[in-house]
Order: C-alpha cells, then sequence, then structure tokens
C-alpha cells in the first residue's frame, strides 16, 4: 500500500513539474505547480506511514494507550504536511492574483508575452 | 537581556497589530513598524555587544518549553547575533527609506515588511531544518509581494517569474527534507549532521536537495534569471533589502546546514561560487540598466562570499574574518548603491550623470564602487588581499586567480559606469529631490563602511593604522572643499610637508627609496605649486591628488607587501580621479584605470606566490621566491610594467597624459610613472640576475621597443600634450632597458634618466601645460612664433629638451655616457643600436616641439598672449636649476648611488677626485663639459643677438601660390605632418596594432557575455527550466 | 518539438535524481525516534489526544505560527493589487443568473457550514481536524455566499478586526508561555485537564479557535479581494 502511494507522489510529482515546465497558458502553469505539491505533500504522508498504524489519536474509543504507542503512523510528518499545504495554498492564490492582474494588464495568458524583461 | 524569541513575537504581534487600523492612521502606522524594527534591531545589537565584551555565552531557545529534537530550537550565539543585527539594521534603515512608499501603499505593506525582516532573522537563528523552510517561504512569499511595491507592469512579471522559480525551488527542498528526516529521525539541523546521512546513496541524494536548494535561494550563475528580474524591476529601496539583507541570510543558512555535506560539499560550493563570481560579472559587463547592473553584481558578490564559505577548510582561522569582511562590505556598498538609485531614478546608467548634482551623493557612489571593486581601505581590500594570500599558501593559485578575474570583470563595467556618472552631459533643468529619510540611510552605511576598513586592520598581517592617517587628511580636505583652491592649495602644501618630514626617517639611510621618496614628495609639492594660477574652487581635486601622493609615500616608505599594495592601490584610486578631471578623458581614465586593476592584480599574485614562499609579509619575501618562481617575478614584473606603459600595455598612456588638466599632466607623467620604475628596482634587486636571467633579456627587448616606439610615435604628433605623452612611453623604455641590463653601469644610467626624466618632462608638461591653456590649442600647428611673447618659457623648454635629447652639458648627456658604456660592457649591441636610433628620433620630436610653439610665425589670435603664470615658471625654474646642479655636479649625486649599487653588481666605475668619472672605455667630467659648452652657447648667442637687427619681419601666412592662397594655411604650416618621408618609411612601426589587438580583446569578452546572456530569454518558465536543469548538472557532477 | 523534448528529457533526468530516495523507501514498521517520543509522551505533555494537533500547536508551534503569517502575508499582499491603477476600464463582468437552488440551499447550508467549522477547529485536540481546517471550512461557507449572491460584501472592517485580534492574541498566547510555561507557545500556561474532554489540553483549544477564526476571515478576506477586484472591472 505505501508504496503504491509513494509512487503515486514522486509521479505526480514529476508529472506537475513537466506541466508547469511545458504548458503555455500562465493558469495551466498554475495547475502544474499544484499538482506538483500535492505529489510532494503525498510523498511526505506516505513517509509518515507505519505497517498497520492507525491514525495518531490517541481516545479512549480507539484503543488503549499502551496498545495504541505501538500502533500509530507518525505524527510528525502529518503536522508537517499540515504546515505544506498551507504554504502551498498561500503560494498559489498569491499565483493566482498576479495573473489576474497581469492578464488585465495585458489580456493574454501566454507566458510567451510576458518577457520585457530580459538579459 | 531581552530574549531572542521577542524578536518574532514583537514583528508578528506587530504586523498582526497593524491590521486593527485598517486603511487609516497610515502615518501612526508608520511609525509603529519603525519603532518595531528599531526593537528588533535592539534586541540582536544588546546580544551582541554583550558577545562582543564576553558578557554572554550562546544561548538555545526553546520553544514550547521541550529540548530538541522534539520542538522547534532556536540559537543565539555570536555569529547569529552578528547576522540578525546585519538584517534588522538594514531593515530598520531600509524602512525609513521606504518609509514614503510603504505608507502610500498601506499598512498591509507595513506589516508585510516587518514580517520579511522577521522571517530573515528566524532563518538565522533556528536549528530546525522543517522551521527554516517554513521562514524561507515567508521571506519568498512576502518578497514576492516587496516586489510589485512600484505597481508596474515589469514588476508584475518579476513577482510571477520569482513565484514559480521558489515554488519550484521549495517543493524540491520539502522532499530532501523530509527524506532527511526518514534517514535522521530529526528534524534537527544538529541532529541530522549526527546523523551523518552521506555514509548512504539515498541519504546523500537527501542533502543534496537540501543544500543545493538553499544555493539556488542564492540565485547562482546561471540559474537566477528570475533573481535578475526582480533587482531589475523592483523598487530600488528593496533592491536593497534583497541584495543585503536575504543574500546575508542565505549565506549564513548555507555555511550552518554545509556540515550536513561534510567534506566534499564544501568544495562543490566554492566551485559554485566561482562559477557565480566569474559568470555574474562577466555577463553584467553588457549591462546598461543601472538596477540589473547591481543585481549582477549583487549575485556576483554573494558567489565570492558562498566560495569563501566554500573554502572554509582551506582558510582555517583566517576563514571568519575573510568572509565577515567581504559579505559586510557588499552589504553596505550595495545598499547604499542600491539606494542612491532610488534617487536617482534613472533607468540607464549612461543618463547617471545626474549624481553630480549633490557632491555629498556623488562621493559616497564613488566610495561604493571602490569598495565593491576592493580598493583601500574599505573592508573587502583587507578581506581580498587576506584571501589571496591564503589561496595562495595553500596551493590554490588558480582559486586565487579566477576570483581577480571575476573581480575584474566587476571593475569593467563599475569603472564604465563611473566615467559616465563623473563626465556625462548633465541636464540643467532637473532637480535632484533628495528626502532626508532617503538621505540618512546612505550616510549612515557609508560611514559604516569606512569605519569597517579601520576595524579590519587588526586581521591582516602588515597592516597599520597609521596608514589612515593620510586618509584623515584627506577627508579633512574632503570637507574644506567649499573654500577657495588657493587656501587648499597652501593646506595641501602644508600637510605633504609635515607628512614627508614625517616620514623621511622611514626612508633615511635607504638611498634608493631615498631619491624615489624625493621625486615623489619634492615633486608633488612643485605640482602643486603650478595649481596657484588656478581659480575658483577646484571642486574635489586636493583629496585625490593628496591620495596618489599619499599612495605614493606609502609605497616608498613600506617595509612589507601588504603596505606596499595599500599604497599602490591608493596611488592607483587617486590617480584614475586626477586624470579623469581632464575634458575628453572619460575613455582614457577608463582605459587607465582597466589596466592598472589588472596590473594590481598580478602584482597581488605576485606578492602571493613571494607569501607562499617567504611566510611573511616583509618585503623581503621576495628574495628567492621559491613558489613557481619564474611566474612570480613575470606577474609583478608586468604588473609594475602596467604603470611604466611599457610597450603593450603602453595605450592608456597618451591620452590619460595628454587629456589631464595642465598641472595634472606633470603629476602623473614625471612623478607617477616612477612609481613603476621603484617596483621594478625593487624587483629587479630581490630577484637577481641569476634569477631572473631569461625575463630580464626579454625585459630588455621590451625597453628597447618601447623606447623606438614611444620616440617615433612621439614624432608624427601634432598635439603638444601627446608629443609628450609619447615621448613619456619612449623615456620610461630607456629607464626598463637600462635596468634590466643589471649591471652597475646600467643602473646608474637608469637612476640617471629616472632623475631626469622627472626634471625635464615636469618642466615640459607645466610649461606646454601653461601655454596650451592660453593658447586654447593642443594642436601644434595652430601656435607659433611665442618666443617673444613666452621667452621664459623658451627658454625653459630649450634647457628641458637638451636634457631630453641627452646633449652636452646637461645631464641628460651623463645618462646617455652611461648608458653606451653600460651597453658596450654588456653586450647587448642589437638592442643598443635600437635604443640609439629611438635616441635620434628624440631629437626629432625635441625639435618639432621646440620650434613649432615657438618659432616661425606668430598666429593672429595670439598676439596678445602673455607670458604664463608665475605660480608655473617658479617650479619650473627651480626644476631647471636642479637640472644645472646636477649636470654641473652629477657625482654628488651618482657617487653614493654608484656605491650603493656596488653592493648588488660588480662596480665598474671609478670617480676620480676632479669628478671625472671613469670606465674602462672612457671618462667624463661633468662640470668641466658645462663650463666649456656653457661659454659656447653665450658667445654664439651674443653674436646672434647682434646680426639679428638686419632681419626682414614676416607676417603669418603671407604666402600665395600663383595668385592664390592655400585652402586650408595651416597645412603649409612647418610643422603639420613634419616628418611625413618618416612616417612612410617606418610609420608602420607605430601603427595601432597594439591598441586593435587591445580593442579585439575587449569587444571578444563583451561579444562573449552577449551571448552568454542570452540565457536570459526573459520567459519565467525558461528559468523554471534552468533551475532543474542546474539541479541536474549540479547531481550529475557531485554525486552521479 | 526540440523544446517539448527537452522538458520530457529534464523530467527523466529529475526522475533518476530522486530515484534513489524511491528506491531506498522501505515503508516502516516502526516510528522513528522522534515519532516514538511523541506516542509515549506527547498525551502526558499536552494534553492532547490527538498527537497531530500537539505536535502542530505546541512541539512545532513555531511552525504554526509561520503557516498563519503565510496566509497572513498571502491576503495582505493580494489587498496590495486592489489598489493598483486601474487603467483601462472594462465593462462590468458578465453574471450569470443565480439559480433559485443555490440561493435557497445556501440560506440553510451556510450557518451549518460556518458551525461545522467552529466545531472543528473547537475540537481540534480531540479529533482530527484544527484550526486550519475548520477555518477553510468557514471560508467555504464564505464562497457560497459568494456564488449565490454576487453583490455581497465582505465588510474590510469586520475581518480586519478579528483577523488582528487573533494574530495578537495568539502571539500573545505564545508569549505567556514564556512566563507561566516552559517557553514560547508552550500550551501549559492553562491546566491541562482531563484528556479526552473539551476543556483540556491547555492553551491548544484557545488557540485553535483563535487560529480558526485568523485562518476563516483570511480565507475569506481572499475570496473577497478575488471578487471585488473582479467587480471593479
Amino acid at each position: 500500500m505505501e508504496y503504491v502511494i509513494m509512487t503515486t507522489g514522486f509521479a505526480l510529482a514529476i508529472f506537475g513539474l513537466y506541466g508547469l515546465l511545458s504548458q503555455k497558458n500562465l493558469i495551466k502553469i498554475i495547475i502544474g505547480f499544484s499538482i506538483f505539491t500535492t505529489g510532494i505533500n503525498i510523498v511526505m504522508v506516505a513517509i509518515g506511514y507505519v505497517r498497520g498504524g492507525i491514525a495518531p489519536i490517541l481516545d479512549n474509543e480507539g484503543i488503549s494507550q499502551i496498545a495504541a504507542q505501538k500502533s500509530i503512523v507518525d505524527p510528525v510528518p502529518q503536522a508537517l504536511v499540515l504546515t505544506s499545504i498551507v504554504i502551498g495554498l498561500g503560494v498559489t492564490a498569491l499565483m493566482l492574483a498576479y495573473v489576474m492582474k497581469l492578464y488585465q494588464d495585458k489580456k493574454s495568458l501566454n507566458i510567451n508575452d510576458y518577457k520585457n524583461l530580459k538579459w | 537581556m531581552v530574549g531572542p524569541i521577542y524578536i518574532i513575537a514583537l514583528a508578528l504581534g506587530l504586523a498582526f497589530f497593524l491590521g486593527f487600523f485598517g486603511k487609516s492612521l497610515k502615518t501612526f502606522s508608520g511609525f509603529v513598524m519603525l519603532a518595531g524594527l528599531a526593537g528588533m534591531t535592539f534586541i540582536s545589537g544588546q546580544w551582541l555587544m554583550a558577545f562582543v565584551d564576553g558578557s554572554a555565552t550562546t544561548q538555545e531557545i526553546f520553544t514550547a518549553g521541550f529540548k530538541p529534537p522534539f520542538s522547534i530550537n532556536l540559537r543565539m550565539g555570536i555569529e547569529e547575533a552578528t547576522f540578525t543585527f546585519m538584517i534588522n539594521v538594514i531593515g530598520l534603515l531600509g524602512g525609513i527609506y521606504l518609509f514614503n512608499r510603504l505608507k502610500e501603499v498601506g499598512n498591509s505593506a507595513m506589516s508585510v515588511f516587518i514580517v520579511l525582516i522577521m522571517s530573515l532573522n528566524v532563518i538565522v537563528m533556528t536549528r530546525d531544518i522543517f522551521n527554516l523552510f517554513v521562514f524561507v517561504e515567508i521571506g519568498s512569499i512576502a518578497t514576492a509581494g516587496m516586489i510589485i511595491l512600484d505597481k508596474t507592469s515589469k514588476s508584475l512579471q518579476a513577482g510571477l517569474k520569482y513565484l514559480l522559480a521558489t515554488g519550484v525551488i521549495s517543493g524540491l527542498l520539502l522532499i530532501g527534507i523530509i527524506f532527511a528526516y526518514y534517514f535522521a529521525g530529526s528534524l534537527n539541523i544538529d541532529g541530522i549532521i549526527a546523523a551523518n546521512l552521506m555514509a548512504s546513496k539515498a541519504g546523500a541524494v537527501a542533502v543534496f536537495l537540501i543544500i543545493a536548494v538553499l544555493v539556488l535561494e542564492l540565485k547562482p550563475f546561471p540559474a537566477n534569471g528570475w533573481g535578475l528580474d526582480v533587482y531589475e524591476s523592483s523598487n530600488p529601496g528593496f533592491g536593497a533589502i534583497v541584495s543585503a539583507g536575504t543574500a546575508t541570510a542565505g549565506l549564513f543558512v548555507l555555511y550552518k546546514v554545509l556540515p550536513m555535506g561534510g567534506d566534499a560539499w564544501y568544495q562543490y560550493i566554492s566551485i559554485i561560487g566561482l562559477i557565480t563570481f566569474v559568470g555574474s560579472n562577466l555577463v553584467g559587463t553588457q549591462q546598461k540598466i543601472a538596477n540589473r547592473l547591481l543585481g549582477y553584481s549583487s549575485i556576483g558578490q554573494i558567489g565570492l562570499v558562498m566560495t569563501v564559505i566554500g573554502l572554509q577548510p582551506i582558510l582555517g582561522d583566517a576563514f571568519a574574518f575573510i568572509a565577515f569582511a567581504l559579505l559586510l562590505n557588499h552589504f553596505l556598498a550595495k545598499a547604499g548603491l542600491f539606494w542612491i538609485s532610488g534617487i536617482i531614478k534613472k533607468e540607464n546608467i549612461t543618463d547617471w550623470s545626474a549624481l553630480r548634482k549633490n557632491s555629498a551623493l556623488l562621493i559616497m557612489f564613488v566610495i561604493f564602487i571602490f569598495a565593491l571593486i576592493g580598493f583601500p581601505p574599505f573592508p573587502s581590500f583587507f578581506g581580498k588581499y587576506e584571501l589571496i594570500m591564503s589561496l595562495i599558501s595553500s596551493d590554490n593559485i588558480w582559486v586565487a586567480v579566477v576570483i581577480l578575474i571575476g573581480s575584474f570583470a566587476e571593475g569593467i563595467y563599475m569603472f564604465r559606469w563611473l566615467g559616465h556618472v563623473l563626465k556625462n552631459e548633465n541636464s540643467e533643468e532637473e532637480v535632484l529631490d533628495i528626502p532626508w529619510n532617503k538621505f540618512i540611510p546612505i550616510v549612515l552605511v557609508t560611514v559604516s563602511l569606512l569605519a569597517a576598513g579601520f576595524y579590519s586592520v587588526p586581521f591582516v598581517a602588515g597592516a597599520n593604522y597609521f596608514y589612515f592617517v593620510p586618509l584623515a587628511f584627506i577627508l579633512f580636505l574632503g570637507l574644506i572643499d567649499f573654500l577657495p583652491a588657493y587656501i587648499k592649495n597652501t593646506v595641501s602644501i602644508a600637510g605633504m610637508g609635515y607628512y614627508s618630514w614625517l616620514l623621511y626617517p622611514l626612508v633615511e639611510g635607504d638611498l634608493m627609496r631615498t631619491i624615489f621618496f624625493a621625486i615623489f614628495m619634492f615633486g608633488g609639492i612643485l605640482t602643486l605649486v603650478v595649481g596657484y594660477n588656478k581659480s575658483g574652487k577646484r571642486e574635489g581635486f586636493y583629496p585625490v591628488a593628496l591620495m596618489m601622493y599619499a599612495g605614493l609615500a606609502t609605497i616608498v616608505t613600506t617595509d612589507n607587501m601588504f603596505g606596499f599594495f595599500f599604497g599602490w592601490e591608493l596611488m592607483t584610486a587617486g590617480s584614475y580621479f586626477l586624470i579623469i578631471r581632464g575634458k575628453r578623458s572619460k575613455p582614457h581614465a577608463y582605459s587607465y584605470m582597466l589596466f592598472s586593476v589588472a596590473g594590481a592584480y598580478l602584482i597581488l599574485l605576485g606578492f602571493g606566490l613571494a607569501h607562499a614562499s617567504g611566510q611573511t609579509q616583509a618585503l623581503i619575501a621576495l628574495k628567492d621566491i621559491s613558489v613557481l618562481p619564474t611566474l612570480a617575478y613575470t606577474l609583478l614584473a608586468v604588473g609594475f610594467m602596467t604603470k611604466t606603459a611599457s610597450l603593450g600595455l603602453h595605450i592608456w598612456l597618451p591620452g590619460a597624459h595628454g587629456e589631464a588638466e595642465s598641472d595634472v599632466s606633470p603629476m602623473v607623467s614625471a612623478v607617477l610613472l616612477k612609481a613603476g620604475v621603484f617596483g621594478l628596482m625593487l624587483l629587479f634587486l630581490y630577484m637577481g640576475e641569476q634569477t631572473g636571467d631569461t625575463l630580464l633579456f626579454i625585459l630588455g627587448w621590451v625597453g628597447a621597443f618601447t623606447a623606438l616606439v614611444g620616440n617615433l610615435a612621439a614624432s608624427f604628433q601634432e598635439d603638444a600634450k601627446r608629443m609628450l605623452a609619447y615621448s613619456s612611453i619612449g623615456q620610461l623604455g630607456y629607464i626598463l632597458f637600462a635596468i634590466a641590463m643589471m649591471t652597475q653601469l646600467g643602473w646608474l644610467a637608469g637612476f640617471t634618466y629616472v632623475i631626469n626624466h622627472f626634471l625635464f618632462k615636469a618642466i615640459l608638461f607645466m610649461v606646454v601645460g601653461g601655454i596650451v591653456v592660453k593658447a586654447g590649442t593642443h594642436n601644434l600647428y595652430q601656435m607659433g612664433g611665442l618666443i617673444k611673447k613666452m621667452p621664459l618659457s623658451f627658454l625653459a623648454v630649450l634647457i628641458a629638451m637638451i636634457t631630453m635629447a641627452g646633449l652636452p652639458p646637461l645631464s641628460g648627456f651623463a645618462g646617455k655616457w652611461l648608458f653606451y658604456n653600460a651597453v658596450i660592457l654588456k653586450g647587448w649591441y642589437i638592442q643598443g643600436v635600437i635604443v640609439f636610433f629611438a635616441g635620434t628620433i628624440a631629437f626629432l620630436y625635441a625639435f618639432k616641439l621646440l620650434h613649432s610653439i615657438f618659432l616661425g610665425q606668430l598666429k593672429d589670435n595670439h598676439r596678445n598672449l602673455k607670458e604664463i603664470s608665475p605660480s608655473i615658471l617658479i617650479p619650473v625654474y627651480i626644476l631647471i636649476a636642479g637640472i644645472f646642479y646636477f649636470s654641473a655636479f652629477p657625482q654628488d649625486v651618482l657617487e653614493p648611488i654608484g656605491n650603493m649599487l656596488a653592493n648588488y653588481f660588480p662596480s665598474t666605475l671609478e670617480w676620480a677626485a676632479d669628478g671625472n668619472a671613469v670606465t674602462i672605455l672612457s671618462n667624463w667630467n661633468g662640470n668641466a663639459v658645462m663650463i666649456i659648452i656653457i661659454s659656447m652657447f653665450v658667445l654664439v648667442l651674443g653674436y646672434l643677438w647682434l646680426i639679428t637687427g638686419k632681419t626682414q619681419k614676416l607676417e603669418q601666412f603671407n604666402i600665395v601660390y600663383s595668385a592664390e592662397r592655400p585652402f586650408r594655411p595651416e597645412t603649409t604650416h612647418v610643422s603639420h605632418n613634419m616628418f611625413a618621408g618618416l612616417n612612410k618609411a617606418i610609420g608602420f612601426l607605430v601603427a595601432p596594432g597594439i591598441t586593435n589587438f587591445w580593442n579585439n580583446v575587449s569587444k571578444m569578452v563583451l561579444d562573449f557575455a552577449g551571448v552568454v546572456r542570452r540565457l536570459y530569454s526573459g520567459n519565467g518558465q525558461v528559468y523554471a527550466i534552468h533551475i532543474i536543469i542546474y539541479i541536474v548538472v549540479f547531481y550529475l557532477i557531485s554525486i552521479g | 518539438m526540440g523544446k517539448k523534448t527537452l522538458i520530457v528529457l529534464l523530467m527523466v533526468a529529475m526522475a533518476a535524481v530522486l530515484y534513489p530516495l524511491y528506491e531506498s523507501y522501505q515503508g516502516s514498521e516502526q516510528l522513528t525516534e522522534l515519532g516514538q517520543y511523541y506516542a509515549d509522551n506527547g498525551v502526558q505533555d499536552t494534553g492532547a489526544a490527538n498527537l497531530v494537533t500537539s505536535v502542530v500547536v505546541t512541539y512545532r508551534g513555531l511552525d504554526t505560527l509561520g503557516e498563519v503569517t503565510i496566509l497572513f502575508l498571502a491576503a495582505s499582499v493580494i489587498s496590495f493589487f486592489l489598489s493598483f491603477k486601474k487603467e483601462d476600464r472594462k465593462e462590468s463582468r458578465e453574471i450569470r443568473n443565480i439559480t433559485e437552488i443555490l440561493t435557497t440551499a445556501s440560506q440553510v447550508l451556510i450557518p451549518m457550514i460556518y458551525m461545522l467549522g467552529v466545531y472543528i477547529f473547537v475540537n481540534g485536540h480531540l479529533t482530527p481536524g484544527g484550526g486550519f481546517q475548520g477555518g477553510a471550512v468557514i471560508a467555504s461557507g464564505t464562497l457560497l455566499m459568494f456564488l449565490s449572491n454576487p453583490d455581497f460584501k465582505l465588510s474590510h472592517k469586520v475581518i480586519h478586526y478579528v483577523e488582528s485580534t487573533s494574530g495578537v492574541v495568539f502571539v500573545l498566547i505564545g508569549v505567556l508561555g514564556i512566563f507561566m510555561a516552559g517557553g514560547f507557545l508552550d500550551n501549559r500556561i492553562l491546566g491541562l485537564g482531563e484528556v479526552n474532554t473539551l476543556f483540556s489540553a491547555g492553551a491548544i483549544p484557545v488557540i485553535y479557535t483563535f487560529l480558526g477564526l485568523k485562518v476563516g476571515t483570511e480565507l475569506s478576506n481572499v475570496l473577497g479581494i478575488f471578487v471585488e477586484s473582479q467587480n471593479e472591472q
């Protein structure tokens, strides 16, 4: 199971990166970026998985604490992935805002039209 | 003390708090922000002070009350305190600078600004790798926001490119971090270092991703197009924050994380740094847009510091000082330049002449430029010197060479820019608006830069606080610059006199040094006397003139290589400013500077090799260099020859000397050129004839050809001052040839030439300079017949010419006599013939000059001319007295020199009691010859005077061909194309082949830069591709 | 296409760079040392049943403060755009008719969504979820509001007040940790209480409440700005 998730994560990251680098449309580039970060987040979650583990919440209705300590998944990557998602969200929102403004400026979503700065 | 955690609490608390005000109370919010930044500065400042005075020890701050690795910890040690202090200071000053702009955009902009500075603090302090990632991201997003502070379309594009690039980078960082956690079981940096991930391949990849990304955050060449766009398009006030603040934090992170990778990584980082330093500066040579140029320079300088970080294992104890000196220098200078750019508001560097409207701003600009190139007395000078010394001592010569190449490339565009600023046309209407809140930060960084230089002294062997004494005097002269010229002239002369008296004990007893000391200081004072004929204020003249003389004094009095180099660079800087004062001097001063910088770097490398052999900074290290001796001596010789303008390295001289102001020409020609000669003499004496056999032989030939070409070119000149300039090249060729012979007679001849050239060239340039100003033209064929208007000038030029041409009875003949004896004894016959031939050509131009100016017919527009000013004639006649004394009693000077030289060379010259000089070939008696010739001269003169009453007077150009007047009468002037026949016969020798060669070299460099910079296509996606390519290539080199 | 091929090749190369990581991954049979510490001591240390929450809010509280800051920054920066010069004004945006279903349903759903959001962040220390998740849910309610009523305007004042207050309180609670407990952001400034009850885990529920409010208002604010800047045209 964890291999499937790991593979998916890496594959998404690579495909997302491909989209980011190859698409001409700015919105599609941002979608590529989102896929890229999603893939990485999945990799992070997979890293924290422990075979047979359950969610790291030690309440009474689950299993007893002693047993749980042996059978939960690692809470650290889960906490990290939360942070990473929020960061990804912030960056994506900002990118979209930029694109919106650029579009208002030049009425184009093609990245090749935004080459005023070079050399 | 206030805990470092409060930096975060204060900044974030205030950032959130500012939201309360919405869009109102913007000024109040602005002051709240500044108070917050001041508080942050205070916190890190008090820690820094506590660490400096030793009252604090490194603190670990545990957040949430748990120890690492269970929770995030921050560290506050002396390094962290220093770096956070730097960041907070730039934040505070930057906040003051951007105050109005931030206010216009609103309270949210202030929040973003303060959060940005806070994030840089945490990046420095945190010891948790994921926390580092979070705050790097905060920094990125805040940066993306600040980029659009000016709300231009360009900045929007730059912002998006920046977001795309950092998005890709941080994704890769995250992969690295999570796998580092997987392998090490910890997110704590120290925990990861302890886990030694490099042991496994996968661990090495995780470390690779982390370090590679942190390197990419520093915008390494060439994967940095996005960074350049940010510099170009954002508000310069923010550019200062990125260049100084963000980069400082980034470098510290790299330093902090690098131990994860072990030894191999240090090497990679130094290579990446080198590529960035050289590549970025090279591409920068093509850049015309000021802010982008600053971007190239920033990236280059950061690359240099990165190199030093990578060199940490090699540099050992010296590391901390070198890295910090270079970083601090970049930090202060670049912030200042960006801030100035924000005031000037000119996109193109060719329009920056507007800077001249405010002299304080101009001076600070100059200081920043010189600090960046590594001139004294700025910290980069000390840092770079130490760096080169350490590198060569540790057998890393190629690294030193590459660093100097990068530094030179930076000089190419920085001095071009400076030339534009100093010389370009300036439109009158525009007024420079300088609000105080933009001005104060620039002043503060300038003062810090100077102070940092001063406090660098104890870290460098050979450095001495005494070197700052003349600089303080120069500063004082700068402060009284508003006074009239004659007052400053008097102050300068007094200062130089006092300084000479102060320094004299250092050279006393060492004859060679005493002679050069006399030429430099006495010559300096005499050339300053000429300045009394200038009216007005002569703004900026005295500080730079004295800077040159301070450098010369340091060179001749110091006993160690550091001091020599310090003086050498000081002299170069001063003379550059003197030269560029001329009306059309921009290109000439530029090429002078480039040759000088290149020459200085060669000298530095030579010194490095000497230091590596002798393990001492004392000049004695130049004796018996054991590490690559041939290379070392060649580098030093070529380095000194850039100043003596030997053939191949001479192309800067004619323009630089010819276009200079009338009293600057004698300074740079008669006095300054001798610095190169002093260097060569010093070098040759330490080198000895045996070691330098081949080199000396080649230099002899170079000297001979220099003499020939210099004199030949002089004889074809129509421009009076250029003729004298070419003549200097020729004369310096003689000197090089003479001392390359390495015999007692050769050196005696050399010394005689040195003294003579000083005397007659000073006279000629002073008089001709005075005449040129009066006549309003440099062209010889537009002058004539001035003998009646300026008899005293005529007499002075005549005497100088006789000395120069080596005719008896004057001392030129002494030189020639010694010279031929030396040549014959040495057996350098062919070269000797060339020099002899060159000597005859010297007659030609001597005659041309004398005849064209003073004889023939007076031009109409010169009818009302008067004799040149006594402030010129007095020093001239003092020098003439010197010539007569030296001619009549040569033994007074030459005998002690001969005795001194006997310590180094076998003695071949005897002095008889009656002043007769005797060699095995012939003998010569200065005073006897003098008496005979002068009596003959007086007789002939008297006869001529008697018969001149009968001559018929002719008017100017009363020449008529077949009843027609010539279309351009001046072409009939005898001095127009005077030696056409000679030109036809051997003129090809002076064809501008060498100039063309150097032009082609510079064109090749610029073309190359032009091709490379096409990488920066402007497409944000392409920049992201660059990043991935960089990662892949980097991976293949380091791991794959 | 040359460029596409180059990118494909680059992706292959990139995959090769990352492959050693992938290859080394073998799944885990047991927790890392760090994870084990949290499993063993997390509940006693922080009083929160949800270990992820204890890591997020307490152990790695500084990261969380950073996250909040990132959202705050994004919202602030996006608000710069509002004041951008509007050079070419276009005719106003075409708005499709809102269906009756959406209007009616939203009236029912929006309060429930808000309540769900509040529930998620208040119980963050007990159940999956927390301030960010709850805040995101609240923002989705706001989004529904915009969809169902295009003329709806957020009150910037309210948003700013809520956002600023919760931000400042978060920082102040962090500072209190220095004085009253072990360090910045230590949740033990309040009693840990009995595990698995609402009023437990020290300051975590308080922090999460303010966090939820802050995230909710910030995300709503971002949405609001996007909508507003569209309407301007």
